[in-house]
């Protein structure tokens, strides 16, 4: 196999995070110096961030039958890679109390970025298995990282065997599609489905919907969500709710709204579709209604937040549903590190557990007013209040479903609307806990200049972010057009 | 036909071996029970037109990786009581399943390789180079890619078998 010199460019953002994973590795095995291997990670993925400009330049690129490296491969890419350097800031202040070895989480986390990469360009079911793969088994390591915790094992447990399962499933139904059509390419299978939906095709594009929707934790396959990022260090639970969800839900919406289209034209399929996002926006928002952990309320909610998603891929098409859902998942995106990141500037990886239960935000404005500022914006956001980043994502999917004009549009509208507000009262419960009075005793607290530090300055940015999403949108709008092209197409 | 019997034949072998697996009390016999149902599936790929893929199988999941299986599980029963369980393990009610099984398939590749060439999907052999063509050429990139998925496995998993002296 040959490679041209375009080829190789368009590639150059997973070749880029492929190697710093290796670096970061050597170094790791030349020094144990946590700053220096955090700055060579650091770098790393910044110069990948970089080259997804020039991996544009060259236009699209099919790179082997495995990959193609298009606007909207682009465009998700930058998102895991940002998302990725943002959970990486997030660890280098996070781990610094931890007694063990800190610096194997760059190395897990760059190979899971790099697996989130594979994912994003994957036209092709191999691709996609091994992407998530990379992504699913670095993942096991990173959840179960803090293993003094008593909750990290259990949680690193439940992700290993349940993800093991859903993998296997996934697998199970590529196999059958594969019987029937002999081709593993997504756009050799594309065309087929929607002509030749026998029931063995169902019942394998089924199980492939299946293993899916367990890695985005939808309903009914959400039950190890709140386990897992209650268990997991914050920073990875930043990464898994971002990142990895960014990743899967790309190669998805790449399958079903780019290549097969014919798929959700099947009355079965949409209406399994359907089903699972109007059970996904209700049980994720009811279940986080009596939670007092923020990490669990924080998982619950993605669990309702790719609900909406699903409405959003269901209900917009190929063109309105790429623009809506990109700009969803970046709003998503910025949101979700924004408040995990409160809670992980609050917590040391040293400490037996993280500060994430509401008691320990209690009185946080007394305390640390400008961090209680930055949760209560992200917080506002998830709820999707006017003028924070949410309410223009959930513009978006109510739009959709309005202009769908069928009774499950409306089945779906009804739910996201009792779902939202439903919502508002759980997000509102953790932010009045920021503004109640001051306790005595406090077991977890943020650095006084958390601030000056790089993670304190990312938290920031990122809800700067989302004001600024919320107020001006144009932006945004005008960022995903560059993924949009690629559905057009 | 007669590789569709042996397809058959072989699958039947497989499920049967891979339910005593799941259904086994005794890690060992649960153990024999694994081997034989990857040598059926060796079988299998055998009777389908790709001895390559049986070779690997056969070398690679029934050989390598169960034989450390099996001395790990007999490692962990370290103990006052290790003798009277290795005189359990050799009773016939131990290993009579998987050796009536592990027979079957043997006379089974016996006939096999007497017969004319007939598989079921494939027209033709599939052999190392075309395995080596397919895996160095389209899919360069994923065996590139499946080697940091070893490496990723491999920290992950040298990092959470550290002993935690965190309670000392």
């Amino acid at each position: 196999m040959t490679f041209t010199v375009q080829q190789f460019q368009a590639l150059l953002p997973l070749v880029i995070t492929c190697a710093t994973s290796v670096l970061v590795m050597l170094s790791i095995a030349w020094r144990r110096h946590h700053a220096f291997n955090t700055l060579v990670c650091m770098l790393g993925l910044n110069a990948a961030l970089v080259s997804v400009y020039f991996a544009a330049q060259v236009g699209p690129q099919a790179v082997t039958p495995l990959f193609i490296v298009d606007g909207y491969s682009l465009f998700f890419t930058g998102l895991i890679l940002a998302a990725g350097l943002a959970s990486v800031t997030l660890i280098n202040t996070y781990i610094d109390s931890f007694k063990y070895n800190r610096e194997e989480m760059y190395l897990l986390m760059t190979i899971a970025t790099a697996g989130g990469i594979v994912m994003a360009s994957a036209h092709h079911f191999a691709s996609l298995f091994i992407g998530l793969e990379l992504l699913s088994v670095s993942l096991f390591g990173l959840v179960g990282y803090s293993f003094h915790r008593p909750r990290a094992l259990e949680a690193a447990i439940k992700y290993l065997v349940l993800s093991a399962t859903a993998s296997a499933v996934l697998l199970f139904g590529i196999a059958l599609i594969y019987s029937q059509f002999g081709s593993l390419a997504f756009s050799e299978i594309g065309p087929q489905l929607h002509e030749d939906a026998r029931p063995i095709v169902l019942i394998g594009l089924a199980m492939l919907l299946i293993g899916l929707a367990f890695k985005l934790s939808l309903a009914p396959f959400h039950l190890w969500t709140p386990d897992v990022y209650e268990g997991a260090p914050a920073p990875v639970g930043a990464f898994l709710a971002t990142a990895a969800k960014v990743a899967v839900f790309a190669v998805t919406v790449r399958f079903l709204l780019l290549e097969a289209i014919g798929a959700l034209q099947i009355p079965a399929i949409f209406h399994t579709l359907a089903a699972i996002a109007i059970a996904s926006i209700l049980v994720g928002n009811l279940l986080a209604l009596r939670q007092n952990n923020i990490k669990r309320i924080l998982g619950y909610s993605s669990i309702a937040h790719f609900g909406y998603l699903l409405v959003l891929l269901l209900t917009g098409g190929p063109v309105f549903g790429v623009e809506g859902f990109a700009a969803y998942l970046t709003i998503y995106v910025v949101t979700s590190l924004s408040s995990f990141g409160v809670v992980t500037l609050m917590s040391k990886c040293g400490q037996d557990r993280d500060a994430d239960q509401l008691h320990d935000l209690r009185g946080l404005f007394w305390r640390r007013p400008y961090l209680a500022t930055l949760m209560t914006v992200s917080l506002l956001s998830l709820g999707g209040i006017p003028l924070t980043a949410g309410f223009i994502g959930k513009f978006y999917v109510i739009v959709a479903a309005m202009t769908f004009q069928s009774s499950w549009g409306w089945a779906m509208l009804a739910a996201i609307v009792a779902g939202s507000a439903v919502g508002i009262y759980f997000y509102l419960r953790v932010m009045v806990n920021l503004y109640l009075a001051k306790p005595g005793m406090h077991k977890f607290e943020a650095q006084l200049g958390w601030g000056q530090h790089t993670s304190g300055l990312m938290v920031l940015c990122a809800s700067a972010l989302v004001v600024y999403i919320g107020v001006y949108p144009e932006t945004l709008m005008q960022l995903v057009q560059i993924a949009k092209a690629a559905g057009v197409q | 036909m007669g590789t569709a019997l042996a397809f058959y034949l072989a699958s039947a072998i497989a499920v049967i071996a891979s339910a005593r697996v799941i259904t086994s009390a005794n890690p060992v016999h649960a153990l024999l029970y694994l081997v034989v149902s990857l040598l059926a599936v060796a079988m299998i790929f055998f009777s389908l037109g790709a001895p390559f893929a049986a070779a690997l199988e056969m070398i690679v999941y029934a050989g390598a990786i169960m034989v450390l299986f099996v001395f790990v599980v007999m490692m962990l029963n370290l103990g006052s009581a290790v003798i009277e369980q290795e005189k359990q393990w050799l009773s016939p009610r131990a290993w009579a399943g998987p050796a009536i099984l592990s027979l079957m398939l043997l006379v089974e590749l016996f006939r096999s390789i007497g017969m004319e060439s007939d598989h079921m999907v494939n027209t033709a052999t599939i052999g190392p180079k075309a395995v080596g063509v397919s895996l160095f050429g389209p899919y360069v990139l994923a065996v590139e890619l499946a080697s940091m998925l070893l490496l990723s496995a491999m920290v992950a998993a040298w990092h959470l078998g550290r002993p935690n002296d965190h309670k000392e």
